[in-house]
């Protein structure tokens, strides 16, 4: 898929991944290329400042967490990003029905 | 991991002002990364990255200001009507301590504010307009920014004119007004004084997105469509279109006594300012 397609959407597949749980930046991209089979697959460093300016917006929080003799940054979705998420699929939803029903 | 790549990462971050605590968080996150991943090259350019950084935060961070900044001048706005509205007989103009001073702080007292007023709306619009947008062209945010800075810079100075005029009037108004007009000038200066501390700091990310800066004309597309008199393209007509509307609220707001000096004033100071200011905040191209 196109980076710029993508890109369009990235917010709403960045809090649908870190909805179902608490992660690292690392584990969020490699579950964004799992949950697409390979499709979503943009330079992995451009994930980051997304995810920082979803924090920025509050729809993210982030705190380090030590574990295995690391420290990592883990994002998690706050009650804004919960609204936020729930707003973004009623959208999405309502926009391939839509396109479904034109095309299908 | 690649010590080569984290340094020129952190070069790059540099370069577009990214620094302290968040410089340090991004290096710390891309080396757990790449332990993780052991693919630089996957990554991205560090060039593109840290270019990537700052256009997002600054787009962003400049939209929260923009936004901001109006709402931090909300308190003096009406501090200032509540002020002018208790104030049924103004002192003599020349009863004033240190007359010079109290001139030119008069015009201030009157002008400032407006200049808040107008350059706070043109923020919010300019943010209203990129609020879907992750990384617009650095000449909008630096646009945005400029429209903020006047926003705050003239809500301040008209704070301060308020202050000064309690001082050099104070025998010819109310006894309650001068030390009312202190305290409310002190705290309605700490949240615009926050917000300036919120754009100084989105000031030092340089964002690097190439684009156009847009002009007035962008901004308020949604209203100045509507209006047949084809203003898109002429600033001058539209600043004579709302020099005219502001004379007209002015003179019937003065009544016939000094609603044509009024009208006047307002016209040609709107005019001037938009000779000043047009270009700097993004009203003409």
């Amino acid at each position: 898929m196109r980076a710029e397609t993508l890109r369009g959407h990235l917010d709403f597949l960045l809090l649908a991944i870190v909805a179902v749980e608490p992660a690292h930046g690392y584990r969020i991209i490699e579950e964004l290329k799992r949950r697409s089979a390979g499709a979503f697959d943009l330079p992995e460093g451009t994930v980051y400042p997304a995810l920082h300016r979803l924090e920025q917006s509050g729809l993210l929080a982030s705190s380090w967490a030590s574990g295995s003799g690391r420290r990592r940054r883990v994002y998690r979705l706050t009650a804004r990003g919960r609204r936020a998420l729930a707003g973004a699929r009623r959208e999405w939803r309502g926009f391939t029905d839509a396109v479904e029903a034109v095309v299908a | 991991m690649s010590p080569s790549y984290l340094s020129e990462l952190d070069a790059e971050l540099r370069a577009v002002g990214i620094r302290g605590s968040r410089h340090r968080r991004i290096l710390a996150e891309t080396a757990d990364h790449l332990r993780e991943s052991g693919d630089a090259a996957g990554f991205g350019e560090p060039k593109l990255i840290a270019a990537r950084f700052a256009d997002e935060l600054a787009t962003n961070g400049a939209r929260r200001v923009g936004f901001a900044s109006f709402l931090a001048l909300a308190p003096a706005g009406l501090a200032y009507a509540v002020l002018v509205g208790l104030v049924r007989t103004w002192p003599d103009i020349a009863s004033a301590r240190l007359l010079p001073l109290a001139l030119a702080t008069a015009v201030v007292f009157v002008l400032a504010p407006q200049v808040a007023f107008a350059a706070g709306l043109l923020a919010v619009a300019r943010a209203w307009r990129l609020r879907s947008q992750t990384a617009a062209p650095a000449a909008e945010v630096v646009v945005l920014r400029r429209r903020a800075a006047v926003a705050l810079g003239s809500g301040a100075v008209a704070l301060a004119a308020i202050a000064v005029f309690a001082y050099e009037y104070g025998s010819g108004l109310p006894g309650w007004w001068s030390p009312t007009a202190f305290a409310v000038s002190v705290a309605a200066f700490v949240p615009i004084g926050g917000a300036a501390v919120a754009l100084a700091r989105n000031g030092q990310l340089r964002p690097q997105a190439a684009g156009a800066a847009g002009d007035v004309f962008d901004d308020l597309a949604p209203l100045l469509d509507r209006i047949p008199l084809r203003l898109r393209g002429r600033p001058w007509r539209f600043c004579l279109l709302v020099a005219a509307a502001i004379a007209a609220a002015a003179f019937i707001a003065g009544g016939p006594e000094e609603g044509p000096r009024n009208a006047v004033a307002e016209f040609v100071a709107v005019c001037a300012a938009f000779a000043a200011l047009g270009r700097f905040l993004g009203l003409r191209r």
